[in-house]
């Protein structure tokens, strides 16, 4: 597509300039701007290549913790904000049940773009649960 | 808090469920906070039974629920 756009292009210009120059000449301008359109793709694929995956990714537990706050104060089901603390419980400390608690994981899954698996998701009761186990995901980000 | 569950899987089957309405719930018409709220008192009115049969049929229900919102 790119190539026929650029034959295109190529051929309107050739048609203006034909009175002057020979068709000859014409034609070879035609041909030499599609190489260049061809060599230039490999060179931006190389250079998305050089970001590296490996270099980013770890979270700070200060940063997992304020983000995880910021989710639970969102959230109109915790009886009161003041009560999110770093080790506070969902049902015991923030009046939340059990379905809340899924809830609560499933926006921590959205938040941090990972996805909790079931038997994990039930071991996170607390604030200080979720952290760790956001602490102990490589992908979290 | 509801009674500790004495079947795992019931219990599992429950929890997706939920997680699964509430994710169609997201585009529901009258607004998701008032989906979710709903949800939530249809699943904690259900929360005192024990009898797996029970469960089964909420369970059973709670699909039924879902392929009527796909519907929508």
């Amino acid at each position: 597509m790119f190539r026929t756009a650029i034959l295109r292009s190529a051929v309107g210009a050739t048609r203006t300039a034909m009175r002057p120059i020979p068709s000859a000449a014409a034609r070879r301008l035609a041909i030499a701007p599609a190489p260049r359109a061809a060599s230039f793709v490999p060179k931006t694929v190389s250079w998305q290549a050089v970001r590296c995956y490996a270099s980013g990714g770890s979270l700070e537990r200060q940063e997992v913790y304020e983000r995880i706050k910021q989710l639970l104060s969102g959230f109109d089901k915790v009886n009161d904000p003041a009560n999110i603390t770093e080790n506070a419980h969902f049902a015991n400390d923030l009046g939340l049940d059990s379905l809340d608690t899924v809830e609560v994981v499933m926006a921590i899954e959205e938040e941090f773009s990972i996805e909790i698996p079931d038997k994990d998701a039930d071991t996170i009761h607390s604030v200080d649960k979720a952290v760790e186990y956001i602490l102990s995901q490589p992908d979290a980000n | 808090m509801p009674p500790a569950p004495n079947n795992p899987e019931l219990r599992r089957q429950v929890i997706a469920i939920y997680k699964h309405l509430l994710f169609l719930g997201r585009e529901y018409p009258l607004g998701y906070n008032y989906f979710r709220s709903r949800l939530h008192r249809a699943f904690m009115a259900k929360a005192h039974l024990t009898d797996e049969e029970e469960i089964r049929q909420g369970i059973a229900r709670a699909e039924f629920v879902r392929k009527e919102i796909e519907a929508l």
